[in-house]
Formats: structure tokens, sequence, C-alpha cells
């Protein structure tokens, strides 16, 4: 949306697409808030903002890219405020901010514990406002490649049923990560990486997939998110020893260590048998009922819904969950563009790199912002100043043709087996800590999931709100991206960020493997290469909280 | 735990059946999980929405035994223990899309009727923000909860008669502009919300504050819209002079004079032209003696209470107290049945003028 705005106020004829209605993006669901060094809390700059950026990602984020990402936050979340976010505020009335892991000052910029609903809502009414043209529930399958450029998107239209092609003289994904490869995750079921599987599928390669964040405190059974912003409040994790455990790992730090270096620590008290039940106990109880109810209320409501538990009178049981992958649609760091013309990617769907190999907390609605922006002023240039689209008739035959072959199955296998067996194995394999044979055994798995694939039967053969057809091509994107994610991991023989190796490869290896993973289609599989890591100022350091 | 339940499933043809479906659930489930369950093994033709599963998304409002839910937020376990069967439905009031899924184009439009977007009346912001205080702010701390999931206007009584209704939510997202204080068109809102379907149409049926999954409490946003107009003398609509006259009733002699209320409600003209049902109700007692007017021994107090408003700038959307305390009011059964109340948060106090 922030894209689609920049766009059309730029002058360009705008189209917004979405498998689902734009307020129900997933972004909405983020909860602790947006990073920017306003200084509202307490002195800070966007070089120190850059610095822990840096530092965080473990030296894979490109330097340059983070430099323009914490240079313009504070611009955009001003903009936002004008536009109407309902941010919670000082004292003296400015955008009020939170202490975030592994941040070295109060940056985190809230909207109580509903952020990403306050921006995605407030985007939603500046679209209205400008009466951008929605395509609502529109499922995204393909995109129209012809004359080494992207032409549009041929997308199956939900409530009405039919593929419908849209034209368009560039094309901005925006389209999530893909946290539904995993068994415990905060993310939606929409988050079935649509975007990444269709620039993969155009030649376009994906950079750092193996770079999948775990985040520290998802409630069990499901992995619904709790926000860092209990621990920015002041929350405590224990074991079931009720000891403050990070103490072991993080001692400056504790609980505002980053989310890696948390989510080890976690799974390492819980395999050794500290854990309750699996899980780690976030305790919020000392913060006292009148701050949990005025900016954890949302916390409060989703985990005595969830977990049956009130933290205004008890700790409640977490654990690791897939949160956010900090790899995705290979861009560049100015401009969000691909390597094939009329192609842009922003957010999470995109690696610019701005997170590397272990993202922030905050800094994902900030990118959506600071990046969606610059994506969106770029495609407009772009369309603005380039010639006519001209769809070919065959794209869209091809497309009906595929669609009908895989309608007029009958036999075959229904998709839900498959996605829960690629999830738990996801989970179990290529989890938290990762393991040589495990990996190898998952990339078998993959594959064999896919030749399943093949055979994928579709019980829903009508054309109203088909979902049964378009979770059935979701599992597609979802195999292909966990083969490219599986082969990126076995090959990075080193530990760093979301990347864990401890039983071969403990360290970080700076001479071999500061680099991204870049992985590439190439026939029916993927293919690995390697790709510099951008420094400008910040020399690689040990990273300890 | 095994669960059974009802579905209506409807075709794209509109042709209605209620299916049974019995199926095997982990304890944990809700009725999101369950219907996913059906999907995945027993009918991938059933329709409905999904996504974040945790109550922020607002994509799978449905009824559960008439009553709209989020799918996501219901657990079936108490439902399965109490041996109960319950019936899934698609949202009321909006035309029915096929099986649980509801065609939401009539409900965004009536959102984009309310012109929801902030007018700060000025195009260059300047390069800051603007300072608010969060009490400013939490004048619509609980508008902006609101997540168009569209169980309020599923469930509105008002629109049920007519369609053209604003609705719950629309109105609601209409306070979220007309309270924040960096708003400069409070005024020409409102005259805009006391417009024909508009706030004064609102039968008061409470429904969707009851079922507003968020605690948005929408009926509450409708009245406070009702206490600005009349504030800002936006007050020509029945409904609104309907109020003051109880105002000037209680203000003047203490009690309530109906015989009066009719035709100041409605203007003389209007009111004699229900004479006759007047006539008819005198006939069977259900009309009480016009007069003598007197006034009531104990009218200071309710002079008292009027002036207390008056001096406190309670006489608009601050007077407006009654669900305000819903978003602290989730109680938590415990696993011995009992209730613990949670804490309350007190409303926000008279907020100061916007700067900036």
């Amino acid at each position: 949306m922030r894209a689609a705005i920049e766009a059309h106020d730029l002058g360009a004829d705008v189209a917004l697409l979405s498998k689902i209605h734009p307020v129900r993006s997933h972004s909405g669901a983020a909860e602790g808030g947006i990073n920017a060094a306003l200084g509202n809390a307490s002195e800070d700059s966007p070089e120190e903002h850059a610095f822990d950026t840096v530092k965080g990602s473990d030296y894979l984020g490109d330097q340059d890219a983070i430099q323009i990402l914490c240079d313009e936050a504070p611009g955009d979340v001003y903009q936002l405020e004008h536009w109407g976010a309902v941010f919670s505020r000082t004292d003296d009335g400015r955008i009020a901010q939170r202490p975030f892991g592994a941040a070295g000052a109060p940056r985190t910029a809230y909207a109580a514990d509903i952020t990403g609903h306050v921006l995605v809502h407030v985007l939603y009414e500046q679209v209205m406002k400008r009466d951008i043209l929605t395509y609502e529930e529109f499922f995204a399958w393909k995109l129209v490649i012809d004359d080494d450029r992207c032409q549009g998107v041929i997308a199956w239209d939900l409530l009405n049923g039919g593929l419908k092609t849209i034209g368009a003289k560039t094309v901005v994904l925006a389209t999530g990560g893909a946290g539904r490869l995993y068994t415990g995750t905060t993310n939606a079921y929409a988050c079935t990486g649509d975007g990444m599987a269709m620039a993969l599928r155009a030649g376009v390669p994906l950079k750092d997939m193996e770079m999948m964040q775990f985040h520290p405190t998802t409630l069990a059974p499901t992995g619904v998110l709790i926000t860092e912003g209990c621990r920015g409040e002041g929350a405590y994790l224990l074991n079931s020893d009720e000891e403050r455990f990070l103490k072991n790992y993080a001692p400056n730090a504790m609980e505002l260590a980053s989310r890696d270096v948390i989510s080890r620590a976690e799974q390492v008290e819980i395999d050794e048998g500290r854990g309750v039940d699996g899980n780690v106990l976030l305790d919020l109880r000392h913060l006292g009922a009148e701050k949990i109810l005025e900016r954890l209320h949302g916390t409060r409501e989703l985990s005595m819904t969830f977990a049956g538990v009130d933290p205004i009178y008890e700790p409640i049981p977490v654990r690791p969950g897939a949160h956010y992958h900090m790899g995705g649609v290979d861009t560049d760091h100015e401009l969000g563009r691909t390597e094939l013309e009329g192609l842009y990617a922003a957010g999470e769907c995109a690696c610019v790199s701005v997170h590397g190999a272990n993202r922030l907390g905050g800094n994902a609605l900030m990118e959506t912002i600071t990046y969606g922006r610059r994506a969106g002023a770029a495609a407009a240039d772009w369309a603005l100043t380039h010639t006519t689209v001209a769809v070919p008739p065959s794209v869209e035959a091809d497309a009906e043709r595929e669609l009908k072959t895989l309608l007029d199955r009958s036999e075959g296998e229904r998709p839900w087996q498959m996605r829960d067996e690629l999830a738990k194995t996801m989970h179990e394999n290529f989890g938290v800590f990762r393991r040589e044979n495990q990996m190898k055994e998952q990339e078998r798995i993959v594959g064999y999931l896919r030749e399943r694939y093949e055979r994928v039967v579709v019980d829903d053969k009508g054309a109203v709100f088909n979902n049964d057809l378009t979770q059935a091509l979701e599992l597609g994107f979802l195999l292909e991206l966990a083969a490219c994610m599986v082969v990126a991991g076995i090959e990075r023989k080193e530990s760093r960020g979301a990347h864990a190796r401890p039983y071969d490869f403990p360290d970080r290896d700076d001479g071999n493997y500061m680099k991204h993973t870049s992985v590439r289609w190439v026939g029916d599989h993927p293919v690995l290469d390697w790709k510099p890591v951008t420094m400008t100022k910040w020399a690689p350091q040990e990273r300890k909280y | 735990m095994d669960v059974a339940l009802k579905i209506w499933r409807v075709d794209e043809d509109g042709e209605r059946n209620l299916v049974s479906y019995e199926i095997e659930a982990p304890e944990w489930a809700c009725l999101l999980d369950v219907l996913d369950i059906i999907k995945d093994r027993h009918d991938g033709t059933l329709a409905y929405r999904k996504s974040c599963r945790m109550m922020i998304c607002g994509s799978c409002g449905m009824r559960l035994d008439g009553r709209a839910v989020l799918a996501c937020k219901e657990r079936m376990k108490p439902i399965v223990e109490s041996g109960h069967v319950p019936v899934i439905s698609p949202m009321g009031n909006l035309p029915i899309v096929r099986d649980l899924v509801v065609d939401m184009g009539p409900f965004w439009q009536k959102v984009r009727d309310v012109k929801p977007w902030l007018d700060p009346g000025y195009d260059e912001p300047s390069e800051r923000e603007r300072i608010v205080s969060q009490q400013q702010m939490n004048v619509i701390n609980k508008e902006a909860l609101c997540i168009m999931c569209g169980c309020c206007v599923s469930e509105c009584n008002a629109m049920e008669s007519d369609p053209d209704f604003r609705g719950p939510a629309a109105l609601a997202k209409g306070m979220r502009f007309v309270g924040d204080a960096r708003d400069q068109t409070s005024v020409e809102r409102l005259n805009e919300l006391n417009d024909e379907h508009g706030i004064w149409d609102c039968t008061r049926c409470y429904f969707c504050n009851e079922r507003c999954p968020k605690g948005v409490d929408p009926r509450d946003a409708i009245a406070k819209l009702g206490a600005e107009s009349v504030k800002e003398g936006i007050d020509w609509d029945m409904g609104a002079k309907h109020a003051n006259w109880f105002v000037t009733s209680a203000k003047t002699t203490g009690w309530l004079r109906e015989t009066e209320l009719v035709p100041k409600t409605q203007g003389i003209l209007s009111a004699l032209k229900e004479t006759k049902f007047a006539l008819a109700l005198a006939r069977r007692g259900k009309v009480p003696p016009p007069g003598p007017i007197h006034v009531a021994a104990d009218v200071d107090e309710s002079r008292k209470l009027y002036n207390l408003v008056k001096e406190q700038g309670r006489d608009g959307a601050l007077g407006i107290v009654q669900g305000e305390r819903a978003l602290a009011r989730i109680e938590h059964v415990e696993a011995e049945g009992a209730r613990r109340d949670a804490p309350e948060i007190t409303p926000g106090e008279e907020p100061p003028v916007a700067e900036g």
C-alpha cells in the first residue's frame, strides 16, 4: 500500500492487487512497533540505529541499504503520524518510543501493542482517500514475462472465478513472508511466500533464503505472537527453576538481547530439561495491572484466549516459532529493483538486504514503509517514462491450460497432508539449530514432496470463492521455497544469525562466508551462487549482548 | 475430542442446505481449526475466509448459533462439553457469496461514505510530528481497535429494517475521526453523520457492543457522535430533539414531561397528525395525565447533575462512559470456575486543545 500511494502521488496509474482484502494483510499482526531514531525517549541518531542494525544482522546486512533505511526512517514515521496513525504518546505529546531487543536506545515507536494494525489501517485510509483501484481477493499466480521484462500478473479472481490478466509496465511485489513453511509460526495462513516463488519462477534469484528468524515468544500450540514489547516494557523470561536464564547467555542485555540469541537460549533450556512442557515462561506480573492493560492489552487478550492464562496473575508459556524471513527476492539497495526489468519488491518478500542474518524487532515495519515508498517511486518513474504494455495472448493461454490440467485431475493426493508434512519436517530439520544430516534429510523430503505434488488434486471444481484451488497453488510455492532454503542452508558452513550449526560449525566464518547466498531456479531445481556483502564503515566485530 | 456441528452450506445459486459434521479435533481447537479439519479431510469445497488466526485481520467473521463471532476466537471445548451441537452460518445483513463467505462490498462502501481519512487541514506537513497528548488520543482508542470484521453490521437490527442505515462499523470509524484532536473537519463530519440513515436511526439494541469481538463498542461511538452533535448545536434531527427534551424536562421540572415529548421531538404539526393514535393510547390508559405541570420535590438533584456535567465539560463525547471500561472488562474464568474481574481503567479526563 505504501508503494501504491507513492506511485499514485507521482502521477502513475496504479492498481493494488491482493489475495485478501488489504486490511487483512499480516502486517496488521505486528504488535511491538516501528524503529526510527526520533530521539523522543532519549538521545538517539540514525547512525546508532544503523550500527545496531548492522551488528544485529551479524554483519550480513548490506550497510549502504541499512544507512538509507535508518536515515529516512524518522521522516517516514512523521509522515505516518500526519496521515493519522494513532501512535502512543510521551508525556510531552510526542510519539512514544520503547526499548527493543539489541537496540542501543529506546527507538521503537509504537501504538500500544497494535502498531501494525494501526499502520495497516492508516495506509488503507490513504488508499481510500486517493481512490486507488484495488483488485480485492485476486490471487496472483504468475508474472507476465515478455520481451525480457515483467509486464503484469495473471491472477485468479476468487469472488467470481476465472483467470484475469492485468497488464502493467511495472510490478511491485509486496507479498510478505512464508512462515507457513513451519508448524509453529506467528505467520497468518496467507503467508505462503507467493511473491518470492513467482519471482523465482520468472528467473529472478532469491537471496539469503536460509535465514528464517525464530521469534522467542510465541504461544503454544499454534505459534501466535506475543510481542517483544512485553520485554521492552520489562518482562522476564524464566525457566522451570524460575530463574532468569538469560544471565547465562546474554548477561548485559538479558531479555533485550537480539532475537536469534534468545531463541537459541530458550531452545537450549528446553532441550536440557529446564522448560515447562516444552516452553519457557514470560513473566509480566511485576509490571502491574495498569501497565499491562494500557500498553499490552492485546497481549493479554491473546494469552487469555489462546493459552487460558491471564498475564496479570500468571506467567505466559512461550517458545521459539518461525516468524520472519530475512531472505527474499534479491533487490538493489536503492530502489527495490530486481534484475528483471519492470519488477520490484519491498517488505518481507524482498531481500534488500537490511536484516542480513537476523532482523531487529521493529525494523520490519520500518522497511515496509521506507523501501515500499522507494520501490513505489522507482516503479512509477519507470512506468511514466517507458512505453506501453503488450501481453501476448499465448501467456494467458498457457496459464489457462495449466490451470485446466490441475482442475481436471480427479485422481491424486489432496494438498493438506503434504502441507502438514512439509511444515512439520521443516520445523524438525531446519529450525533453530541445524545439523548437516538433518538438512540433507530435509532436502530429500522436500524432493519427495515435490514429486507427490505433481499429482495434487483439488476437491473444489467451482468458480466462486474456490480457495481450495488457491491453497493448492500456495503449497506449490512453499515447496519450491523450501528447496531453495535447504540448499543455501547446507552450503553455509558456519553459524551466523538465524543460521546456527553448533554441532559442526559453531562460529561465524567471515573469511569464507561473509557473503549472501543467491539461489536461482534452473530447470526444475535450485542452483546456489554467492554475492558479496556491501560494507561501508562498520568492520565485523564479535557479537555479544 | 469429538466435535459435532452443523453448517449452512450455500451454493453459487443460493441453494441452502444444513449439513451435519462429526470430526475429531484437538482439545485446543477453535471454530476455525474445526473448519480447517473439515475442509482438509472431509470436504474441500467448504468456503470460508481466514488469515491471521489471532483476532487481528478480521477475515473470519461468521455466525455461531445465530450470533456473530470470529471463528479464530471461539474455543470449541466448552461447547463440546455442554453436549450442544452448534449451527454455523454466514454473517447477516450482507449478501451471501457461498457457504460462509459474504460479499463485503456494501460494508466497505459504507465505510468509504464517512470519508475515513484524517483531514489535518494542511497539505504540507511540518518537519516533525504533531504534539498531541495521550489523553487526547485516548478519546479514540477503542474506535482505533476496529478490525473491520463486520460482526457488528451482521447483528445490527436497525440495518435489518433499513439496509441504507450507515451502520455501527462505519459510524465507529466516523467517531475515530470526529474524536481525533488532529482532524479539522469534525463539524462537517457530524453534519453528514446526522443525515437520513445516520446516527439517530440506531435503535440502541446494543447488539453491536455485545458482539464486537474487539471491545470497540460501536454503540458507544454512536452515542458519542450524538452527544458531540448536540454540543455543536447540530440538533435538527428528531433524535437530537428527543434527547434534548429529556435534558430540558429534567432540568426545569425534574421529571419527564412525556406529553410534550412528541411535539418537542416531531414538531407541533407532525404531532397533531398523531392525535388519533394518541387518543387510542389514552383510551387504553397508556398516556400519563398531562398535568398539572409541577416541579419535582428533589429537582435540585437533577439540576446539580446538569451543572456538574457542564462544569466538567462532559456535555460531549466525554459524557458517554457507559461502556468505557470494556477494554478492561474481559473476564478470565479459571479452572475452578471462579471469575476474576480485571482492574479497571479510568476513562480519560478532559483533553487539552491540540497544538502544532
